[in-house]
């Protein structure tokens, strides 16, 4: 009875794995082989699940790792590159000073925790850590080609609602360092959250007016580029992105000239790690829903042999110059006055984002409903 | 007061210098114009007496000080050397770099070589002797390349050659400026004869005429050093162009 029961739950497991399975071409033999080893059927098939595969390796987790490691590097190496600077260079020269952010990262693990005094000391803390779950759980809605953790037709919204959390747990980070300078970084960013977030929130309602549905799935199969059918829509996510970021040329909550580092000024060690490399991941977050809304998610020509990793390989890359193009901003425009990004928000980028509204709704009539 | 006004643009223009701002970084990313030199590794190329770390000549040292007298900083002090004479040391905690002292050596003892960068381990190892100044100092190069900035009209690009810059240069001779000493009150003499004992070249004789001691500068003897300038108890001798 009992061996009836679990043989039943391994096999209809195996069924939900074996039924949604990447498929790769060229690396079939290669999966034959490790099958016929005891356990080397199984892991490879869990491996090359789509949720799985999902949400630890690619969109989801290595890859952020990954991501995290090297584009701090990327994105300094570029900026110096354009400012006539060399940029980091000295960790393994001849390779460019490839592995800086890891050696930084030792030293962060290394580094002393201090806990201030007046700090709050259990926030304190936590919130560094507490920021990665709305930084992280995004991932699993969305897609890289045809591979997503999961998929549900409210994928929009859940994203929507959770990028929104990420100022909450900076302005938690804030109010537990307790310190004058948090506290004007923390007050400035709560400002921003509210000079970008209706007008980023409108825009990709235009998104969804435009394709008839929320399901991020459904839109990247579309493969259609919605930068094309609504610009101003995607201007409005851009630059709602870079405030949301917090870099250059919006950098006003952290202002490194006047507050320090704003709200983290008092982190030390691995918690200060682990918020410097924050604002990275928010905008592979974001750069990735841009892909999917705007830059046709995983589609492109299709490359010989990689099947349905072919449509990851085309979001990856496209992120990535989304990425690359949302830091570069901090070389060529200085930063804005709080004044300045208030009024940008609330009127320029606003209005925009209503446009977009229109103009979706404009597409929507003459293409006679929704793409 | 005067009130600094932004200059109104319309949409187009605003966008247009927009589009040439992120025109212009694209370039940058694609052909930047760094100009950082890889300092260890590569070394930018100095003109041969740009100030740099200094060299000496005892040969042609006259002992007549004014490297240590001329210096700002008071970095050069002279010492007593075995035979009797007084070099220049320096302590390179208080040198400026100013090369007042190669400028005002007569003989031409000093000279500069192209090593600028000059460190130490202590204060005590600063105060470079006079023996320490002869020979080349050691260098540590682990530069491949000397690079060289080449300026273009408006541009500043760098050239890179796989070879090794010489530091050390040749010692220019001085531009001599012919000068003669001269007892400008011939009155105020006391007689001393320290001039005629320090003088190198006997250009300075003296002659006893009963109580008077008449001291006579041979021109076509005197070499201009100083040294009798210097040492004259009345300070009455002066250096004048011949």
């Amino acid at each position: 009875m009992m061996q009836e029961m679990i043989s039943g739950m391994i096999n209809t497991l195996m069924g939900t794995i074996m039924s949604n399975q990447i498929h790769v071409p060229v690396l079939e033999p290669l999966i034959k082989l490790l099958a016929q080893l005891p356990v080397g059927g199984f892991m490879v098939s869990l491996l090359f699940w789509k949720a799985f595969f999902a949400a630890l390796i690619c969109p989801g987790f290595a890859t952020v790792g990954i991501l995290l490691l090297f584009f701090p590097w990327i994105e300094r190496k570029l900026c110096g590159r354009i400012q006539w600077r060399v940029g980091p260079n000295e960790i393994v020269w001849w390779l460019g000073g490839i592995i800086q952010l890891l050696a930084d990262t030792i030293r962060f693990m290394f580094q002393e925790v201090i806990v201030h005094r007046d700090a709050h000391r259990p926030y304190y803390l936590q919130f560094p850590f507490l920021t990665f779950i709305p930084t992280l759980l995004p991932l699993l809605f969305i897609p890289a080609g045809s591979i997503v953790a999961i998929r549900t037709p409210y994928a929009i919204q859940i994203i929507l609602a959770l990028v929104c959390l990420f100022p909450l747990f900076i302005l938690g980070l804030g109010w537990a360092s307790n310190s004058r300078f948090a506290f004007i970084g923390t007050v400035r960013e709560a400002f921003m959250y509210f000079a970008y977030e209706i007008a980023f929130i409108v825009a990709i309602l235009a998104m969804i007016i435009l394709y008839g549905t929320s399901d991020l799935v459904a839109i990247n199969n579309t493969g259609t580029w919605g930068i094309l059918l609504n610009p101003v829509a995607a201007f409005v996510f851009f630059v709602g992105a870079a405030m949301a970021t917090s870099r250059l040329p919006f950098e006003i909550a952290e202002a490194d000239q006047e507050l320090a580092a704003g709200p983290h000024v008092e982190y030390s060690g691995i918690g200060f790690g682990l918020i410097y490399v924050l604002c990275y991941e928010k905008a592979y977050v974001l750069a990735g829903l841009m892909t999917v809304l705007f830059l046709g998610g995983g589609s492109g020509p299709a490359l010989p042999g990689l099947g349905e990793l072919s449509g990851l390989i085309w979001f990856l890359v496209k992120t990535l110059i989304v990425m690359t193009t949302l830091f570069v901003l901090r070389v060529i425009y200085p930063r804005y006055r709080l004044d300045q990004a208030l009024s940008i928000g609330w009127s320029s980028l606003l209005s925009l984002a209503l446009v977009a509204v229109v103009i979706s709704l404009g597409v929507f009539m003459i293409g006679g409903g929704a793409i | 007061m005067k009130k600094v006004t932004v200059k109104d643009q319309s949409v187009t223009e605003k966008a247009l210098r927009h589009a040439r701002a992120v025109g212009v970084s694209m370039k940058e990313s694609v052909y930047p114009l760094t100009a950082t030199v890889y300092y260890p590794r590569e070394r930018k190329k100095m003109p041969a007496n740009l100030r740099g770390y200094l060299l000496f000549e005892p040969e042609k040292c006259i002992s007549c000080w004014q490297c240590a007298f001329i210096c700002p900083a008071n970095a050069i002090r002279m010492k007593e050397a075995p035979n009797k004479r007084y070099y220049p040391t320096v302590d390179y905690g208080k040198c400026i770099f100013c090369h007042f002292c190669i400028d005002s050596c007569s003989g031409g003892a000093l000279y500069s070589t192209k090593i600028h960068d000059v460190a130490y381990r202590d204060m005590d190892e600063m105060l470079t002797l006079t023996e320490e100044m002869i020979e080349q100092p050691e260098v540590l190069r682990e530069d491949k390349k000397s690079v060289e900035y080449i300026i273009d009209k408006d541009d500043l690009h760098l050239k890179r050659r796989r070879e090794q810059d010489t530091l050390f240069v040749e010692p220019t001779p001085p531009v001599e400026i012919p000068m003669v000493s001269q007892c400008v009150d011939r009155a105020s003499c006391i007689g001393c004869r320290v001039c005629e004992e320090v003088c190198e070249h006997d250009a300075i004789s003296s002659k006893q005429e009963g109580n008077i001691l008449r001291m006579r500068i041979d021109t076509e003897k005197c070499t201009g050093c100083g040294l009798c300038v210097k040492e004259c108890t009345m300070q009455i001798l002066r250096l004048v162009r011949k």
